[in-house]
């Protein structure tokens, strides 16, 4: 299957005045037509970053300093700003996970459908109107007819996420971002939007990138995922593997933290000691080091090489060099040579 | 919606009232009773005087027919200039100030928010740090000063202008200038911290991340939710004008119902006080009530007014 | 591969904690005052606001002078002093001295460092050759302002004075008023005297008045927002009606009432009237902070309302308060300056700023310093006042940090 999104070496920072803030360390991934890819990590990883560097949204003081994003074939990352806007709300969409604040309170919902509809189409009103209608109805608002003239505040929060999903979709796109949409909601709500992504995709073949850091939700709807820490990736694998085996510590001890009701036994829940790094100044070797049980010497001072467990699943951890200690449940194999330039997942 | 407007209107007409019943016991509270002057006034036209201005009636009836003259805009006449209809001079002087007030309104509008808005757009560059300087000066340095300064540098020193007197049209450069010099100062900064603010926003980063133009972005989705506390301001900017103009038509020697006021309030002429407080106060109600029903319409999320702010 | 040395071994925790980076923590006040240090305008505020209180409170003591001394003979005497040399070649021993003329055509006996050695008096007028002549010691000071009449004016010669036969066209030279160092009013009146003495009342009026506001506000306010309910509806209500009309309109009908100018009135007539705003701010802050769990707990554990009020809620809301306070006193100088300037503020001989400028209006063509100084002194002082109030406002306030 053609690969749809290719990030090859991307590092993002943030040049403050306290000094530059390294967000986004290198790291590459790609996504193949129909995956849908989770990013997981903690606050501070920088998959929020990761994702706006895809489509140049990341603001001042901070910039995409290296590395490509390529998008069927083009080149974003040398797009100016005007070039990338044919794509946003277009071929790539993203929403954002506080859905109370991301709608302009002083328009109509249908206003701002009908505006991302004709910003990338030729319809004229009538005919956006329409569409606009089309969309309220698909991702299950009631009533379109009366709502499309609601203002946001007259909407609950689930339904607000609702909407900013209808004004993404409104163009068909092939990419769709959506970074922590259902963290800002209840439990209850979450679980329909999830179900109304899963079946969007499935309808208009859109691949998706979905950034969270609950490890339930990867479980729900992703086929892949990306593990990332301190600006790094840790782990790229397929979610079946990830779930079984996980090959990397910090996705193990994610593993463990969180609770799993369906055991039945009465277990601990282990917590990940420690504080995530200071970006400032970054770590040298891998940033997970500090916390990590099995640190070892290389570790403080090298960042570990991506390992090949297996073709759906990479780690970024020296446990699996052949030259390190034998740990249970961490398998030796090959590194990924630096010098390789396709991103094999 | 018709029912906050008719609440509003209502609570207007009351605070009207309180106010007209406050001025008038203040008044008939002042010292020295009402004629005492210097040379002292022969009994037989004391009299009269006094039953001129009700003055022997008991307290309620003078206050009913106070209130009677109001309801119909008589203000009777003047205590100090015998034979002088307050109401008369009201109209008579009032035009002029209205007409300064309403230049320095422009000046405000057409140069306090763009400049707010430009500033914010250039944040921390050189033309955003000049231009909140000169507005934190503005807002700081009370009109009068600025009536001075102007007087004293451009048309003492420089002599470009008239120094008093509305004759030219050049004359009024320095009214303005100085009536509005704090609005405008005031309104440039809320524009800019308003307008950062908004940037800001979620929803401008949906805007973008949806691909619409810059310019749409930031004139459509941001400058609307921008001007909303900025048309909250334009009730008090009035009242800064109001009071302002006391001062200004001092100092440039306009013959403007500012002036008139405080002639009126040194010479203690309490008739003519309490017509012009309660045109003041009527005024600067019916403003405010104004920019808050238009206030309703432009923010969707006031639909229904609160009572008493946060 | 490139075959590097690579050390495989376990490390013990202890290491892997050096590794931990932990940012130093600041109290809040230490943050608040680092970020107002930072601040170069607020900086330059918090100068300003205490030069100005030095200004008045030390300033008087340095004078010479009382604030309502006056030597009519050397009124309306400026800052800085053109002098026409005069030589007195009579006693052989050739002593300097200065003559300064000023905009009435008095003439004054000037050392020459400066101080104001006494007025001369004028002898005769001689109107066809546009001549005062003054006495000076028996012999006659001759002033020509003929040049300044005709329609040939060019401004470079305003006159010329002539003794003992000599005369100069031109001022020797500028000196500095040493007798008065801002010049002299109407009244003879030394004007940086005055200012120093106009400050005190400005600085009193304004922190005595706002404290009054305070007292009044945070009491109204946290009343109102803590009982909430209907004793809320009607507080704010009362509140809306006083604020429905400028508050200066409330000043200016006070002061008439009281009918007494001075500085007590006008801090009573302040107290009245401005405690509004800060009720308002003290209401909204309690009702978000009442809500709050450590009010709840405070609560259950039975301590009394107005303990909860004073100790838990108050403090908290201490920095809009702190900054509305510090707002509060540029108010009060302007409002008082204002009051004193239409004239029914402080009356003579007092030194109000306002009153300063209020009796230098009708001199602004021919002396316009009499009023340009104590103007630029309210200026000054209010714009120090609000730089700093404003860069209190920015550091108390975490979210409008820049960058």
């Amino acid at each position: 299957m053609a690969k749809i999104l290719e990030v090859k070496h991307l590092v993002t920072s943030f040049f403050t005045h306290l000094g530059e803030v390294q967000a986004v360390r290198d790291i590459s991934f790609s996504l193949e037509k129909g995956d849908i890819l989770g990013i997981v990590g903690e606050s501070g990883s920088g998959k929020s970053v990761t994702s706006l560097s895809i489509i140049g949204l990341v603001d001042d003081p901070g910039e995409v300093v290296s590395g490509s994003v390529i998008f069927e074939g083009k080149e974003l990352t040398k797009l100016s700003d005007r070039e990338l806007n044919k794509y946003r709300g277009n071929d790539i969409s993203m929403i954002f996970q506080d859905p109370m604040t991301s709608i302009n309170p002083v328009y109509t919902v249908g206003n701002q459908i009908i505006e991302v509809i004709r910003a990338h189409s030729d319809m004229n009103h009538a005919e956006a109107k329409a569409r606009a209608l089309e969309l309220l109805d698909l991702v299950g608002i009631p009533e379109p007819l009366t709502r499309i003239k609601s203002f946001p505040h007259e909407f609950s929060g689930g339904m607000r996420q609702r909407v900013l999903i209808a004004m993404a979709l409104s163009n068909n796109p092939k990419l769709l971002i959506a970074d922590e949409p259902t963290t800002a909601l209840d439990v209850t709500i979450q679980a329909q939007i999830l179900d109304l992504m899963r079946n969007l995709q499935a309808k208009m073949g859109a691949s998706i990138i979905f950034i969270t850091h609950d490890l339930g939700v990867i479980a729900e709807i992703c086929n892949k995922v990306i593990v990332m820490y301190g600006g790094k990736i840790m782990e790229k694998a397929d979610i079946m593997s990830l779930y079984e085996k996980p090959q990397h510590p910090y996705t193990i001890g994610l593993m463990q933290s969180v609770p799993k009701p369906e055991t039945g036994q009465k277990k601990r829940l282990v917590p990940i000691k420690g504080s995530p790094p200071d970006l400032l100044k970054p770590p040298t070797g891998c940033p997970f080091s500090p916390r990590c049980e099995h640190a070892m010497e290389v570790c403080l001072k090298e960042a570990a090489p991506l390992y090949k467990i297996s073709k759906t699943q990479f780690a970024s951890c020296w446990l699996h060099d052949k030259d390190a200690p034998v740990v249970k449940g961490f398998v030796k194999c090959e590194s990924v040579p630096d010098e390789e330039t396709e991103v094999l997942l | 919606m018709k029912n906050y407007y008719v609440r509003r209107i209502l609570s207007a007409i009351l605070t009207l009232f309180i106010i007209a019943t406050m001025t008038f016991f203040m008044m008939k509270l002042m010292p020295g009773g009402p004629f005492a002057r210097e040379r002292p006034i022969p009994p037989e036209i004391l009299a009269l005087i006094e039953e001129k201005y009700n003055l022997n009636d008991p307290i309620f009836v003078q206050y009913y027919k106070y209130m009677a003259g109001v309801v119909q805009l008589d203000f009777g006449n003047s205590y100090t200039d015998v034979g002088v209809d307050v109401t008369e001079q009201i109209l008579l002087k009032f035009p002029i100030s209205m007409r300064l007030g309403l230049y320095a309104t422009i000046l405000v509008v057409i140069i306090g928010i763009p400049l707010g808005i430009v500033s914010a757009l250039k944040q921390s560059t050189w033309v955003d740090h000049a231009a909140m300087l000169v507005a934190t000066i503005g807002v700081t340095i009370p009109s009068f000063v600025v009536a001075v300064v102007y007087i004293s540098l451009v048309a003492g020193t420089l002599g470009w202008v008239d120094a008093f007197g509305l004759d030219k049209w050049t004359s009024y450069i320095g009214p303005v200038l100085a009536l509005g010099a704090y609005s405008l100062s005031f309104v440039s900064r809320l524009t800019r911290s308003s307008m950062l603010e908004v940037l800001r926003q979620d929803y401008m980063r949906t805007a973008r991340a949806n691909g619409l133009s810059k310019f749409k972005v930031l004139y459509k989705h941001a400058l609307k939710n921008a001007l909303i506390p900025v048309v909250t301001y334009l009730g008090p900017m009035f009242a800064a004008i109001i009071t302002g103009s006391f001062v200004v038509e001092q100092v440039f020697a306009i013959g403007g119902i500012g002036r008139y006021y405080v002639i009126s309030v040194a010479a203690r002429d309490y008739t003519m006080i309490m017509g012009i407080t309660m045109f003041y106060a009527a005024i600067y109600i019916g403003m405010v009530l104004l920019v808050d029903m238009t206030y309703s319409w432009i923010d969707p999320r006031i639909r229904l007014g609160k009572s008493s702010g946060e | 591969m490139v075959n590097k040395m690579r050390d495989f071994k376990f490390i013990d925790s202890s290491k892997k904690m050096d590794k931990e980076q932990i940012r130093e923590s600041l109290t809040y006040w230490k943050d608040v005052w680092r970020r107002l240090k930072k601040n170069t305008i607020a900086v330059i505020g918090l100068i300003g606001v205490i030069i100005v209180i030095l200004f008045g409170v030390v300033g008087p003591m340095f004078s010479p002078y009382y604030f309502s001394d006056q030597i009519t003979d050397f009124s309306y005497l400026t800052p800085s002093l053109d002098v026409f040399q005069i030589t007195d070649t009579e006693d052989g021993d050739l002593e300097n001295y200065f003559v300064h003329l000023n905009n009435d055509y008095r003439l004054f006996l000037i050392s020459e460092d400066g101080h104001i050695i006494e007025r001369l008096t004028r002898t005769r007028v001689d109107r066809s050759i546009w001549t005062y002549y003054y006495d000076y010691e028996g012999e006659e000071i001759a002033v020509d302002y003929s040049r300044r009449v005709g329609d040939e004016y060019t401004g470079d010669i305003d006159y010329t004075v002539t003794y003992e036969g000599v005369e100069t066209l031109y001022p020797t030279k500028t000196v500095w008023n040493k007798t008065y160092l801002l010049g002299s009013d109407h009244l003879g009146r030394d004007i940086l005297c005055r200012l120093m003495y106009g400050a005190r009342i400005s600085l009193t009026v304004a922190f005595v008045a706002a404290i009054v506001n305070l007292i009044i506000g945070v009491t109204y306010g946290s009343i109102s927002g803590f009982k909430g309910g209907a004793t809320d509806n009607l507080m704010m209500r009362i509140v809306d009606i006083i604020n429905s009309i400028p508050l200066v309109i409330y000043v200016i009908l006070l002061m008439v009432l009281l009918n007494k100018s001075n500085m007590w009135t006008i801090i009573l007539a302040l107290g009245t009237v401005y405690w509004v705003g800060m009720a308002r701010l003290v209401r909204g802050q309690i009702l978000s902070l009442k809500d709050l769990e450590f009010v709840l707990a405070a609560r259950t554990l039975g301590v009394s309302q107005g303990r909860i009020i004073s100790r838990h809620l108050i403090p908290n809301a201490i920095g809009p308060i702190l900054v509305s306070l510090t707002m509060m006193i540029p108010t009060a100088i302007f409002t008082e300056a204002f009051l004193s300037f239409i004239g029914i503020g402080m009356s003579a001989p007092a030194a109000s700023w306002g009153t300063m400028a209020n009796e230098a209006i009708s001199l602004l063509e021919k002396y316009p310093y009499q009023l340009l100084l104590p103007s630029l002194a309210i200026g000054i002082t209010v714009l120090s006042f609000n730089f700093l109030g404003d860069g209190l406002r920015s550091a108390l306030d975490p979210r409008l940090r820049k960058g």
